[in-house]
């Protein structure tokens, strides 16, 4: 007989339904809708109406496969070269053209690499998509360790007793409080190829020895430019995280290990690293989850190229999504981030379970 | 002497000149953008070569600011965002305050249910579900002086209402109320409060540090939007102000105007960041303690 | 002012019962004391009579009105927390008047009212200050006065005096006991501490394991305890229990001894005992004396004596191995290792059955 006394349905709901219906109406409704969207092939605006496609959406972005170029030969089988000595391979169109499969129809080149005489050419259904899964993945690898270990050095060189440290505190949280648009933008002059502030101080520090570089212009520069930026950002936000990571291991911890006769390094390892082994898991997932959400910066930098080597998961959806008014694609791409999210945080849950 | 490891004054003059040095890595964006708003723009890019990209020197005057007015609406852009973010802010805290004081406090049935769906939520990241929230407000209803209308596209409501409640804020919240001494609510019980009564006579006055963090974060969040109005705002009326900078790229960009703009409407936050720094610093660390 | 009856009150939290059907009846005026230890189900009591907890099963009733569907408010009753549970945010004044806000009184009565609190627990001069700037002592007198200016039918405290120090303690245990000549209404007092119980109850109920184990006024608990427990519980030092032989039984006594006691005739006070069984012997300690060698009913040797002026407590070893404390009312000089023989009115020992 669990009575009235101690159970307040009516107030119980009233107080916790404005939150409730809202967090419903616009987070789990659309998180349902994403999945639902990413079945059909619904446009914004379509004069067709919307049929549902099953896992088309998903065949379409994560098709691609491997296929092998063997060299031209002419008829004495022998390899053919050109000029300069190069082995000729026939032309990739040859397959993803050909009658013969018509299971490659529409893919196009990923990347290649030799093998022996053979060329293995990996083929997608949607290269840029492609493009987007690896750059995003690769932001994360880069930026999780960097990030979360430069945060953790800032942390420890905050955490000395020093007259004004706070004001250091203080600056190094700066950038967290400045828009991410504003930072890329002046983030934009400091990576221009002709005026560039960056190329400057190099320039200066060189004497005049280095070479101007188009940060953002040079495919093989733009994402670890756009990476570096993102670090800068942030690392405030994950110092303070491992400020208040380091602010729970007990003085008296130091004290014993100070009596023991403990280096700085023994401390560091003994003490105070097995102290934030927690912070540590949640300073990694925090930046892994931002880092997927990556949009704003390849927004306003560089739109995502140039040719590609800026596109990320997050700027694809929105693109599409969005740009092209191609819902469907858009949400299917939303979809395949949250599955990896939430691998990612149960992957969190596992490393910080009790044991 | 001069060089002796142990020399304590040496050591500290080391410590912070790298502590120094790190600041300069820091604030030298911040210190350009400020400078470079006072120069013309031929100074402008041509003092980047140079540390007179750090300095105000040369032609100085305002004449950024007051290109920036003409060029764009930027009061508009100022006053959309502050109102966006004020009614945000202000209905997300009373809000997710009563959700959790439910939650924290009252037994319901569903209750369990309800805040592990709301725990869940902090899991959905905000891009994955954009696109779908797009479609979803260009077809609510809304009542309003016009009567019944279709569609919140274009309005102040849906880049307020869709970021009033959010698991963060309720998350936040609970465990601070769980953290306050149960006998306070019990004696206001027993003193004849009703909830209601609790909420705000005895747990509101209580909860100045998880306000604070909770404004702060929400504060943070509102003001940086971009992404969502860039979606759902394509008339200039509603427009805050990160999107308003797209203005500043149509035909010839003017560099020194669009510093001006960065500096217009990054300056009150940091002064507002300066006051509060130890507020600041304090929310932040909040958000981790949820691992 | 009210009645308070508590019939067949049962707890259970899933499988594990905390209250084990309990039966109370608290009349009107009286001042109840429920004692027991940690975890006993004592504060569980309180609780649910406030009404922050529920019942498993059972009446309750108050003022001859059943409650256990009524929210606390309703219940007529105020409470003294253990942590006071004073609002930090609001000043004393604040504090005691909380109670009187929420109903809605005017201005007007609040003032009078407070000032009449604050004139009971001579507190006026601290009305317009915070609770962080009071002390313990005064914290708990803000408690009181919030609970007091409501005018409740029944007040209730839990351990209202556990977070004072000792000195304290004493102060606010006797302005309780003003207090509640003061006002005259039913009060129900939960503590740990059998001082407290023994001298502020008209009486006392002592708890274990969810079980009301004896109820009755604190002179009539401390001499006739009704079980082993409550005879152990009451009394400092606690009494001594010894584990005895029957040697013979007879209609109202039992003669009883062992290797270190001489046979001795005890009330068995209509407890059962089976002749050539064992049986437990129960004495206090102060009734306890010191005779000349060869005149003792129980011989042994000190192993350790603690002099406090006004009494002298020592720790002898029996002749069989066991433990026993002694308390004399003298201040005595014992050395370890000294033979003692004791003497005890025989009408003044406890006899219980082995188990319980």
């Amino acid at each position: 007989m669990a009575s009235k006394l101690t159970l307040s349905n009516r107030t119980g709901w009233t107080f916790a339904l404005p939150g409730f219906a809202l967090i419903f109406t616009f987070i789990v409704l659309p998180f349902f809708f994403a999945i639902g969207l990413s079945l059909t092939n619904q446009r914004l605006l379509s004069p067709n109406p919307t049929q549902f496609v099953g896992l088309e959406n998903y065949r379409q972005l994560l098709g691609f496969a491997v296929v092998t170029l063997e060299p031209e030969r002419d008829e004495a089988g022998e390899v053919v070269r050109d000029e300069a000595g190069e082995i000729q391979y026939p032309r990739l169109r040859a397959i993803t053209r050909s009658d013969d499969y018509p299971q490659y129809r529409g893919m196009r080149e990923w990347f290649r690499w030799q093998s022996g005489e053979n060329v293995m050419v990996v083929i997608a259904r949607d290269v840029v998509f492609m493009k987007a899964l690896v750059n995003t993945f690769l932001f994360v690898l880069v930026v999780a360790p960097v990030q979360g270990g430069l945060a953790l050095m800032l942390a420890l060189l905050i955490n000395q007793k020093l007259r004004g440290i706070s004001i250091f505190r203080t600056i190094y949280f700066m950038p967290v409080v400045v828009s991410i648009v504003v930072v890329s933008l002046l983030w934009r002059f400091i990576y221009d190829g002709q005026n560039g502030l960056l190329n400057s101080i190099l320039q200066g520090l060189s004497f005049g020895l280095f070479q101007p570089v188009d940060w953002l212009g040079d495919p093989s520069t733009a994402l670890p430019a756009i990476m570096a930026m993102s670090i800068w950002q942030a690392v405030g936000f994950h110092m303070v995280i491992w400020l208040a990571g380091l602010q729970t291991i007990s003085p008296t911890l130091y004290e014993a290990a100070a009596i023991e006769g403990a280096s700085k390094w023994q401390t560091f390892r003994y003490v105070t690293w097995p102290g934030l082994r927690n912070t540590a898991v949640l300073v990694l997932v925090v930046i892994t989850m931002q880092g997927f959400a990556l949009f704003a910066q390849i927004d306003v930098m560089t739109n995502g190229g140039p040719r590609d080597s800026t596109q990320t998961l997050v700027f694809q959806a929105v693109e599409r999504g969005y740009g092209k008014q191609d819902i469907s694609g858009g949400s299917t791409i939303s979809v395949i981030l949250f599955a990896i999210v939430l691998a990612i945080s149960l992957i969190q849950r596992w490393l910080t379970r009790e044991r | 002497m001069a060089f002796d490891p142990d020399n304590y004054g040496l050591r500290l003059f080391v410590r912070y000149l790298v502590l120094c040095l790190i600041a300069l890595i820091f604030i030298f964006p911040l210190v350009f953008m400020i400078n470079s708003s006072f120069k013309p723009d031929n100074q402008l890019l041509a003092d980047t070569s140079s540390l007179r990209a750090f300095l105000p020197v040369g032609d100085i005057s305002l004449d950024n600011y007051f290109g920036a007015f003409r060029r764009a609406p930027v009061a508009l852009f100022v006053l959309n965002s502050v109102l966006v973010t004020g009614a945000t802010v202000l209905l997300s805290l009373l809000i997710c305050s009563l959700a959790a004081f439910s939650f924290a406090f009252l037994r319901w049935k569903g209750r369990d249910v309800v805040l592990s769906i709301v725990i869940a939520t902090l899991i959905i990241p905000f891009e994955t579900i954009a696109i779908p929230l797009l479609l979803l407000v260009s077809k609510l209803p809304w009542i309003g002086l016009e009567g019944l209308q279709w569609g919140w596209l274009n309005t102040y409501r849906v880049q307020i209402i869709p970021w009033i409640a959010d698991g963060l804020t309720i998350f936040l919240f609970v465990q601070y109320f769980k953290g306050l001494p149960g006998e306070l609510i019990e004696a206001g019980r027993v003193e004849g409060a009703s909830w209601w009564q609790v909420y705000y006579r005895i747990v509101m006055p209580l909860s100045g540090p998880v306000l604070a963090t909770a404004a702060i974060l929400k504060f943070l969040v509102m003001y940086n939007q971009y992404l969502w109005p860039l979606i759902v705002v394509q008339q200039e009326n509603y427009r805050p102000i990160m999107v308003g900078l797209g203005y500043f790229f149509q035909l010839n960009v003017a560099w020194g105007e669009v510093m001006a703009y960065l500096t217009l409407i990054t300056v009150p936050v940091l002064i507002f960041y300066l006051f509060l720094q130890r507020a600041f610093i304090a929310s932040i660390a909040s958000t981790g303690v949820k691992g | 002012m009210a009645e308070v009856s508590l019939k067949g009150i049962k707890k259970s939290y899933g499988r594990v019962d905390v209250i084990k059907g309990v039966d109370i009846h608290i009349n009107d005026g009286e001042f109840v004391v429920f004692v027991g230890p940690s975890g006993c189900g004592k504060s569980t009591l309180l609780r649910m009579i406030a009404g922050l907890e529920e019942m498993t099963e059972g009446i309750l009733e108050i003022g001859g009105r059943v409650v256990n569907e009524l929210q606390p408010k309703e219940r007529g009753v105020a409470m003294v927390f253990q942590s006071y549970a004073i609002f930090p945010h609001m000043t004393v004044r604040e504090n005691i008047a909380f109670g009187l806000t929420i109903a809605g009184a005017s201005k007007q009565e609040k003032e009078q009212k407070v000032a009449e609190a604050a004139r009971i627990l001579q507190m006026e001069h601290l009305l317009d200050r915070r609770p962080s700037q009071l002390s313990g002592g005064q914290r708990q007198r803000v408690a009181i006065g919030r609970a007091i200016t409501r005018k409740p039918a029944v007040f209730l405290f839990d351990e209202p005096l556990s977070n004072l120090d000792a000195a304290l303690r004493m102060d606010m245990r006797m302005e309780i006991g003003r207090l509640r000549r003061q006002l005259g209404t039913t009060m129900i007092y939960v503590t740990h501490d059998q001082v407290e119980a023994m001298t502020l109850a008209d009486r006392i109920v002592v708890l274990k394991d969810g079980q009301v184990m004896q109820i009755g006024a604190p002179m009539e608990l401390y001499h006739e305890p009704a079980n082993r427990f409550v005879a152990g519980f009451l009394g400092a030092p606690s009494m001594n229990f010894l584990t005895v032989d029957v040697l013979d039984l007879d209609g109202e006594a039992a003669t009883v001894g062992n290797r270190a006691l001489e046979p001795i005739r005890v009330a068995t006070r209509r407890r059962p005992f089976r002749k050539d069984g064992k049986a437990i012997l129960g004495i206090r300690p102060q009734h306890l004396r010191a005779v000349q060698s060869g005149k003792g009913m129980l011989h042994g040797v000190v192993a350790h004596a603690e002099r406090l002026g006004s009494e002298t407590v020592v720790d002898l070893t029996l002749r069989d191995d066991r433990e026993l404390i002694a308390a004399f009312n003298e201040d005595k000089i014992f050395q370890p290792g000294d033979a003692l023989e004791l003497a005890f009115d025989t009408a003044l020992a406890h006899l219980f059955p082995e188990e319980g």
